[in-house]
């Protein structure tokens, strides 16, 4: 068990989510990468919930920041705090605050789905771009993994890679290496497409 | 023996037919819960699937036999998938058939599913004067926190631009809204973390940071809310520290030390979620 193990493993999961998303293959590296993300957490043990007779709204974090929020939130990233040097400076919550809905899911609180549907722009620095491109990437994301996302085969598939992937050793990688793995082998197959949207 | 027979066949029929009838409504709760579930683990694209399954099970009973009940899925269904407008027609076809004794939760969370569909079509006024009516009125927990959530999202998000004593007032209101729930469930982890969020507002950073403790201790609904009070804790804790003089900032750090050991966090300001 060991590097190698999880490589077969999560090259499986490629070829998998080949067969349910047919040329989308910049929505693998999001969908493998929160899927092993979750596997480590052991959330996929989820118990059927099956809530008999009541359902309900759930409760939502709180959006509305203070702006001494949002700027403790900008000063205390290194990389962020050094992108919004001028903005933090003066003070300028209009453009913190246009950008904190975009930037907080993913340095604040850390979502993997969309850590990894904006690698290449976290790992280019490109903070501006994800404010610019969020609304419009992660409804094109929602809009095409739709079709596959509605066989449940899909998530049971993804449960069983995720899986096995833990089972292998995933944890003991470093997150950057999983990253990085996951990556390589999307980029194997003979038809590649971009790992971003074609038209975002 | 003919007659026997046609009995059986009789019985056999309504048992096929129950079987393949029961289940819309009741597929669509699971599908609908399931939904929840994944989204409360952060797993969005799991949550839309099993949300537009239940849609597609609720909208297939609304058809075979309307009630209170199947609008009311099909209308949960639709806003969590943003399809506002549809909600909002669903929601209000569930109030025209009425709810059955002992749907009362039923008809709190239609209340509570029309207000969220109003305030995404912007309508805020309607929706708030919903949740304030579910806060003082309703008996069903969830239905409770997500009132409470929501109508403090949308006065924070009112109060934000407005002048200073206006802010001050809005901010008072909430509080005293969030204290009664807190007298009614002292031990809901999701009033401590909204106290906590209004506190940070209202630039009370010591009652801040102890409700956000109360929150995790007590528990909270999502792994999302769970990581935002964290990172509450990081900012209260920072503010603290910048403004108790130099005696009490010693006791708060090491009365702070002591919580996040026990909560497994890497030092002062890194939760253990948290990339390293």
């Amino acid at each position: 068990m060991g590097k190698k193990d999880v490589e077969a493993a999560l090259g499986r999961g490629v070829d998998i989510l080949n067969e349910f998303l047919p040329l989308k293959s910049w929505l693998y590296f999001p969908v493998l990468y929160s899927a092993c993300v979750w596997a480590v957490r052991r959330v996929f043990d989820y118990q059927e919930r099956i809530l008999a007779w009541q359902v309900w709204l759930d409760p939502e974090f709180v959006r509305t920041k203070p702006d001494e929020f949002v700027l403790h939130f900008f000063s205390g990233h290194e990389s962020l705090s050094k992108a919004y040097a001028d903005e933090i400076g003066r003070r300028d919550l209009r453009v913190l605050r246009a950008a904190f809905p975009a930037l907080y899911p993913i340095f604040g609180l850390e979502d993997a789905f969309l850590t990894a549907l904006f690698k290449a722009e976290i790992e280019a620095a490109d903070y501006r771009a994800i404010v610019v491109e969020f609304a419009s990437r992660t409804g094109k994301a929602r809009d095409d993994i739709q079709p596959a996302a509605a066989n449940p085969d899909f998530w049971k598939a993804l449960q069983l890679i995720g899986m096995e992937a833990a089972s292998l050793g995933l944890h003991l990688l470093k997150d950057e290496d999983v990253q990085n793995m996951i990556i390589a082998l999307v980029k194997k197959p003979a038809a590649v497409s971009p790992d971003i949207p074609p038209d975002a | 023996m003919k007659r026997k027979l046609f009995s059986l066949a009789a019985i056999a029929l309504v048992i096929i037919l129950s079987v393949s009838c029961l289940p819309h409504l009741r597929k669509a709760k699971q599908f609908y819960a399931e939904g929840q579930g994944q989204a409360r683990a952060f797993r969005t694209e799991a949550a839309i699937a099993s949300w537009k399954r239940a849609l597609d099970e609720a909208g297939r009973e609304c058809r075979r036999k309307p009630s209170a009940q199947a609008f009311t899925i099909k209308g949960l269904a639709e806003t969590n998938l943003g399809r506002w407008r549809d909600a909002e027609a669903s929601f209000l076809k569930a109030f025209s058939l009425g709810f059955e004794a002992g749907e009362a939760w039923a008809s709190d969370v239609a209340l509570a599913g029309l207000a969220s569909s109003f305030e995404e079509l912007g309508l805020e006024a309607p929706a708030l004067r919903i949740y304030a009516q579910l806060i003082d009125k309703s008996d069903f927990k969830p239905v409770l926190m997500t009132a409470a959530e929501k109508r403090t999202n949308l006065v924070l998000a009112r109060a934000v631009g407005s002048e200073p004593e206006e802010k001050a007032r809005t901010l008072a209101g909430l509080l005293k809204a969030l204290d009664r729930l807190l007298d009614r469930d002292f031990a809901c982890g999701l009033y401590h973390y909204l106290h906590a969020q209004v506190d940070g507002h209202a630039g009370d950073f010591r009652r801040s940071y102890e409700e956000a403790v109360m929150a995790r201790e007590l528990g909270l609904p999502s792994e999302k809310i769970v990581r935002d009070n964290d990172n509450q804790l990081v900012y209260c804790y920072d503010k603290l520290m910048e403004t108790l003089p130099a005696a009490e900032g010693e006791t708060f750090a090491a009365a702070h030390s002591g919580w996040t050991k026990k909560w497994g966090w890497r030092d002062a300001r890194t939760p253990a979620w948290k990339k390293e």
